[in-house]
């Protein structure tokens, strides 16, 4: 009976280790592809953003993460304002995980923990980037669907760009009456605002 | 004829792999447990906002035309220069630090903050070296803000301080405490060298705005309410901070804060 046990606490522990390891793995290369695009001089800079943009798309849960920062507002709205609000959402989303990386784009990093939380089945991964003052450690939620792994957060000094990014939505949807159409102009004009920084 | 057949395909396959893995990533379903939050925090409670907003275009302002050019160029100094005056500056905290430590019933955390400061102080030449990490005491960062919030005392409203940055009524107080026992403060203008303080201020201001140009830009280019981002940034962390689930110390707050020394 002890064997059994033994060997389904192995087989258990192993899996885990397993998980961890494909997830991390996974991120890695993500995020490599990233910050390789921004080592390559041979891309334009429109070309770097697109393919970062493209990256980004196939790897975070833009749709899931625009549901939840868009709160009340998102309920109020027709099927065409929604489809818009999630185009433009994504690029706002991929515009600024664009410009956060750049500023690591020439700094070493590396994988330092990960840790799977149970209760929200999420697994929590620290990477640390390294410069010669100090460290930055960013951490990156990720959750598993249908078998492959999306980004659904984005953690800096404790500080979650999904929960920021709520707020912010929440803050501007007041303003104009929780209108999901008149937010998407707002959310439109800024994104052409950062788009020429990040291209420029 | 066939290579161009060839390249039609790779074209169609590379979209329908774009469009499959897109399609995939829209189908990911998200809750609130999810990003560990509520439909509370969005709520901060802020009854002089267009007050605070006008206080916050100022210091945006300071901070474009001042803070952040002199920051740039600080950065551009050798980094043992940068690295000593920063442990210079933390050093200068840790009394402080042990007290709140002490405050909030840390006894451990205080032993090892005051050895931190002993060590640092005499083997790490004044505070220049941190000498006490390597032989694995670890900076921890406490407040009376921290204090006051675990002693109890709400957040109050949210205030954005000229200069200073953003608040919250508990935390100014916090701020305030600061300013009336820092030693080393009290020491300076015993010694008629009063010009110490605000100078000790200007310098860790620009110590720790360097070290957050990058992430402080994405934000302030990147957002449609950049002070709704900054105020829940500030509430997100200073909640970390009091219920000490940082294990990141050496990740300064991304957003444009001085601190009072």
């Amino acid at each position: 009976m002890r064997i059994y046990f033994l060997i389904f606490f192995l087989i258990f522990f192993n899996f885990k280790n397993l998980y961890a390891d494909e997830t991390e793995k996974w991120l890695k290369r993500e995020i490599d592809i990233i910050l390789e695009a921004y080592k390559n001089q041979n891309l334009s800079n429109e070309n770097r953003f697109l393919l970062i943009e493209k990256t980004i798309n196939n790897n975070f849960a833009g749709t899931g993460i625009a549901k939840f920062v868009a709160g009340e507002a998102w309920r109020k709205s027709d099927k065409n304002t929604k489809k818009i609000y999630i185009d433009n959402f994504k690029r706002h989303l991929a515009l600024n995980i664009a410009s956060m990386m750049q500023g690591y784009s020439d700094q070493t990093y590396e994988l330092t923990k990960s840790k799977y939380d149970k209760k929200n089945q999420v697994t929590l991964i620290d990477m640390e980037i390294f410069s010669d003052t100090g460290s930055v450690v960013v951490t990156w939620r990720v959750k598993e669907s249908k078998e492959k792994f999306f980004v659904i957060d984005l953690i800096v000094a404790d500080i979650s760009l999904v929960v920021t990014k709520r707020s912010e939505f929440n803050s501007m949807l007041k303003k104009v009456d929780n209108n999901l159409s008149k937010f998407n102009e707002v959310l439109f004009d800024q994104n052409q605002e950062s788009y020429q920084k990040i291209t420029e | 004829m066939s290579k161009k057949i060839i390249i039609l395909i790779f074209i169609f396959a590379n979209l329908f792999t774009y469009n499959a893995t897109a399609n995939e990533a829209d189908q990911v379903k998200t809750n609130s447990e999810d990003f560990e939050t509520t439909s509370i925090e969005d709520e901060v409670y802020d009854p002089f906002e267009p007050v605070n907003r006008a206080i916050f275009s100022f210091n945006n302002a300071a901070d474009r035309i001042i803070l952040e050019p002199i920051a740039k160029g600080y950065k551009k100094l050798p980094s043992p220069i940068q690295s000593g005056i920063n442990n210079f500056l933390s050093n200068l905290r840790a009394p402080l630090i042990v007290v709140n430590q002490l405050l909030q019933g840390q006894g451990e955390n205080a032993v090892q903050s005051s050895g931190r400061f002993i060590v640092n102080s005499t083997v790490g030449v004044f505070g220049l070296f941190d000498v006490a990490e390597r032989i694995g005491l670890e900076e921890k960062q406490e407040d009376y803000g921290q204090t006051l919030a675990t002693w109890g005392v709400g957040d109050g409203f949210y205030i954005v301080l000229p200069l200073f940055g953003p608040s919250n009524l508990r935390d100014t107080s916090g701020m305030i405490l600061t300013m009336l026992t820092d030693p080393i403060n009290a020491y300076a203008v015993n010694e008629g060298e009063a010009w110490l303080v605000p100078m000790r201020t200007a310098v860790n201001a620009v110590d720790q705005r360097s070290k957050i140009i990058d992430e402080v830009n994405a934000l302030r280019d990147n957002s449609v309410d950049y002070y709704a981002a900054v105020r829940s940034s500030y509430y997100q962390n200073r909640n970390a901070a009091i219920n000490n689930v940082d294990d990141s110390e050496l990740t300064p707050l991304p957003l444009i804060s001085i601190e009072f020394e």
